[in-house]
């Protein structure tokens, strides 16, 4: 106890961040079950109890954005992490040190930029004279060119897309880390065996970042319903909004835009309950298989 | 070891002190209220919600003005957000700048209790008490009997000196017309088949890029572009949200009219013709004003505010004025024999909204001032006209004129940036100012606007025998004394079910009207577009617009006893 004084007095540090910034807030989850009005304050507004939930739940434009939300968030859960994950397994079996460093350094770039930026990009690509329509066009695959963001259906692809262009490299630093701390011996053991690449990734690599995989996933789970606020919002328009709204933008249309911050919270609140409901079933599905698990 | 561990702890709590202290400063200089620098010069701080360009901080004029009215005040403009969303953050915050103009936000910052009511102290300043009729102020007042926001615009001080159609038009190159001999073009099926033949006769700028025959801006709020034309094309004036009839004074629904089905049709025939940019409803508005600067759009629906400024810059700039690729309005309507009013004369107050004081400015009393002083003639000459033998020359008559060098010189950027100080967003008189000689804006000086015109476009008003773009589209008297009703409509809120029809509206629009228009089978979409529009039930909107134009019109009958 005593040899440990300084260490949580450090410790105090992050415990008082974190009540002033992650827990005090939540006090203003109290606005979902009042009908908050600024004028009058948290204290004073009239007090409604689940009014504005069963609000959000006849509105139709609520349900569907919780679609959409569940929907990119599972796609772009799977689509970046297998990305992340085969990027990762390649990149490791390169053998030249110099043309690994390369692509790593190129393939992590792009997340460092910021999403006003990769959209823009995307914009420009996809628009009716941009480089993919030049190139479909070029190789007869279209007649006319096809504006990408006029049609629903490609939506959650384009979005999907632009998540793993941006995210790809970055997370594979990560199973990259875990693949560098397996025992070289096992893979040395295994070639003498006879194994060949394919079974060394097989049964040496894949099982050996198991664990980081698993605790990866269940980090990610609770973040499905963050499925994302910048890339809808820049990249949506009229024609497509049926599809790519997510609630983050739902709580900034009602809640900020149109001043019913009760009801913006309230589907925030909605939000973060799910997240978390999420998470215990994942980590509960984890704990039955006997892997690893967060809690 | 023990020392290390004790300087470890002193670094880390220094770190957070700084952190700290780095977000109060952060909030104090948001409120740094009428805080004095060494000068003696009071310094304000205000965030007009809607977008515009970020002078310098060494701005020229900025400072005279400040040597004048002893103020000075750091603006602060809307970027990538709407109005709605800005305003919301910022009550959401709670902390607020001393001056603010809401735009669309502006009840929002009423009902958060945001703004100071300014009736008390408005006969201590007579040129902001001027600045407005009795019965005008009256007009201001919000539900609680008190007046919270300053409208900037639509203010004569002499006669009126309108030149520009600061409105909504549908607007052409004068290539087309001086390339057609400049013909009688006064409905829509003659403006799209003007276009048709231009394009089929010219598909390409001189420099090889294609032309762009017609496009539609359709970007969040501003798609106004793409569909509140059937208002005007049926001979209605710009009452915004809907039709008020100024014979009946009842309020009709535009979305619904057969004007509206024929006028879809017509783009929609228009789209698949390929008349129509392909991009028009996936554009954002910086690309569709980046296309119109290139002077391939040959025509579109806009107000003229939304683009004039950036694209005729750039047109100037660029030398693209020679090939005629400035825009001029024309007088369209559904068919022959509708008088076309799309244009209003007179001095119309926007009620909705205008510059307001928040209850965090410290110094009220010398915000107005500030606001007083800018409406003096001296200095509205400055952030209008400049700095004499500048900005702008004299005649031996008195009458205010510039050079051609001059006028390159006030449309740089970079030059509005370092020098120009207009103040753009406070209270601004126009038409003829106090000397009764000159125009309050240049582009109002009968001489310096026929000047400061463009070759081509002087030559396409004279041919259609106008002496301004206004002529272009005729004058009309201001309807009634509901007019206009948008201003009304700004201020609804999802607190009614009009106002959450209201937003629905143009939700269900935004989606359904591009759809409506790329259509391959436009009778099915526009069947599908009613059925889905029916179910947001636009009456219950209508039923609350109804009863704010009865109560107008009682208003000015009993001002008028």
């Amino acid at each position: 106890m005593k040899r440990q004084k300084v260490l949580l007095l450090w410790s105090l540090v992050y415990v008082i961040y974190g009540f002033i910034f992650c827990y005090l807030p939540l006090a203003g989850w109290l606005m979902a079950f009042e009908n908050y009005k600024p004028k009058d304050g948290f204290f004073h507004s009239q007090f409604i109890g689940l009014g504005k939930f069963k609000q959000l739940f006849v509105d139709d434009g609520f349900l569907r954005v919780i679609r959409n939300t569940l929907a990119m968030g599972v796609i772009n859960l799977v689509v970046t992490f297998v990305a992340a994950i085969v990027f990762a397994i390649l990149l490791n079996e390169l053998k030249s040190q110099g043309g690994k460093k390369v692509v790593q350094t190129i393939s992590y770039l792009p997340h460092f930029l910021s999403w006003i930026i990769v959209t823009g990009i995307l914009h420009d690509a996809l628009s009716g004279t941009g480089i993919v329509n030049d190139l479909l066009l070029r190789f007869h695959l279209l007649k006319e060119p096809l504006n990408f963001f006029a049609h629903p259906k490609y939506f959650w692809g384009i979005v999907a897309f632009a998540n793993v262009w941006k995210e790809t490299g970055w997370n594979a630093i990560i199973y990259l880390a875990a693949i560098v701390a397996i025992d070289t011996n096992l893979y040395e053991a295994a070639a003498i065996d006879g194994a060949g690449r394919w079974a060394r990734i097989r049964y040496i690599t894949l099982p050996g970042i198991k664990p980081t995989i698993i605790i990866l996933l269940l980090m990610n789970a609770g973040n499905v319903l963050n499925a994302g606020f910048e890339v809808q919002y820049l990249l949506g328009n009229g024609l497509v909004q049926s599809v790519s709204q997510t609630i983050d933008i739902y709580v900034l249309k009602w809640g900020i835009s149109q001043g019913d911050y009760s009801l913006g919270t309230a589907a925030g609140v909605f939000k973060s309950v799910v997240s978390i409901v999420i998470i215990l079933i994942a980590n509960g599905m984890a704990k039955r298989a006997g892997e690893e698990r967060l809690f | 070891m023990k020392r290390k561990q004790f300087t470890a702890l002193l670094l880390v709590g220094a770190v957070i002190m700084s952190t700290l202290s780095g977000c109060s400063m952060g909030a104090s200089s948001k409120g740094k209220n009428a805080a004095k620098n060494d000068g003696g010069i009071k310094e304000f701080t205000y965030f007009v919600a809607v977008p515009g360009n970020e002078i310098n901080d060494d701005n020229e004029i900025q400072q005279k003005i400040a040597e004048i009215t002893g103020a000075k005040v750091k603006e602060t403009w809307l970027t990538g957000q709407t109005a709605k969303e800005a305003v919301g953050t910022l009550i959401a915050g709670g902390e607020y700048p001393d001056f603010i103009c809401g735009s669309e936000g502006s009840s929002q910052l009423y009902e958060a209790g945001a703004l100071v009511a300014l009736d008390d102290y408005i006969d201590k300043y007579p040129n902001i008490k001027n600045f407005f009729t009795k019965t005008e102020w009256e007009s201001l007042r919000q539900a609680d009997g008190h007046i919270y926001w300053i409208p900037q615009f639509n203010n004569s001080y002499g006669k009126e000196m309108e030149t520009t159609h600061n409105d909504e038009a549908f607007w052409i190159q004068t290539r087309v017309l001086k390339w057609a001999g400049y013909p009688k073009v006064t409905t829509m099926d003659q403006y799209f088949d003007l276009i048709e033949r231009y394009q089929e006769a010219n598909p390409t700028m001189p420099n090889g890029t294609k032309n762009i025959p017609y496009t539609i801006l359709c970007d969040d709020w501003r798609y106004f572009c793409l569909e509140n034309a059937p208002l005007f094309l049926d001979g209605y004036a710009n009452d915004g949200s809907c039709i008020v009839d100024p014979e009946t004074k009842k309020v009709i629904d535009y979305n619904t009219t057969p004007t509206a089905k024929v006028y879809f049709n017509k783009l929609n025939q228009e789209f698949k013709k390929g008349i129509v940019d392909p991009e028009s409803f996936t554009q954002k508005y910086d690309e569709y004003i980046a296309k119109l600067s290139t002077g391939r759009v040959l025509g579109m629906i806009d107000q003229w505010w939304d683009f004039y400024n950036t694209v005729n810059d750039a047109l100037k700039q660029q030398g693209l004025e020679d090939l005629g690729c400035n825009y001029v309005p024309l007088p369209i309507t559904i068919k022959e024999g509708v008088q076309s009013r799309w244009h209003t004369s007179g001095d119309t107050v926007n009620v909705g909204s205008g510059i307001s004081i928040t209850k965090d400015c410290k110094d009220v009393e010398g915000a107005l001032k500030f606001i007083n002083d800018l409406l003096s003639q001296e200095v509205i000459n400055l952030r209008n006209w400049g700095i004499k033998d500048v900005d702008y020359m004299v005649d031996k008559d008195g009458l205010f004129y510039r050079t051609p060098e001059i006028r390159m010189q006030v449309t740089n950027t970079g030059y509005k940036a370092s020098h120009m100080c207009t103040y753009s967003y406070f209270p601004i008189y126009s038409g003829m100012s106090q000397d009764n000689l000159n125009a309050n804006k240049p582009e109002q000086q009968p001489n310096e606007f026929l000047s400061s015109l463009p070759k081509n476009v002087q030559e396409c008003l004279e041919a259609y025998n106008s002496k301004n773009y206004i002529d272009m589209v005729g004058r009309n008297e201001i309807p009634g004394p509901w007019y206009p009703i948008y201003t009304f409509v700004g201020t609804m809120t999802t607190a009614t079910p009009g106002g959450t029809t209201w937003i629905k509206m143009r939700e269900i629009k935004q989606e359904y009207l591009p759809k409506v228009v790329m259509a391959p089978d436009f009778e099915e979409g526009w069947k599908e577009y009613m059925k889905v529009y029916e179910t947001c039930n636009p009456k219950a909107f209508l039923d609350e617009v109804q009863p704010e134009v009865d109560r107008r019109i009682e208003l000015s009958e009993k001002a008028a006893q």
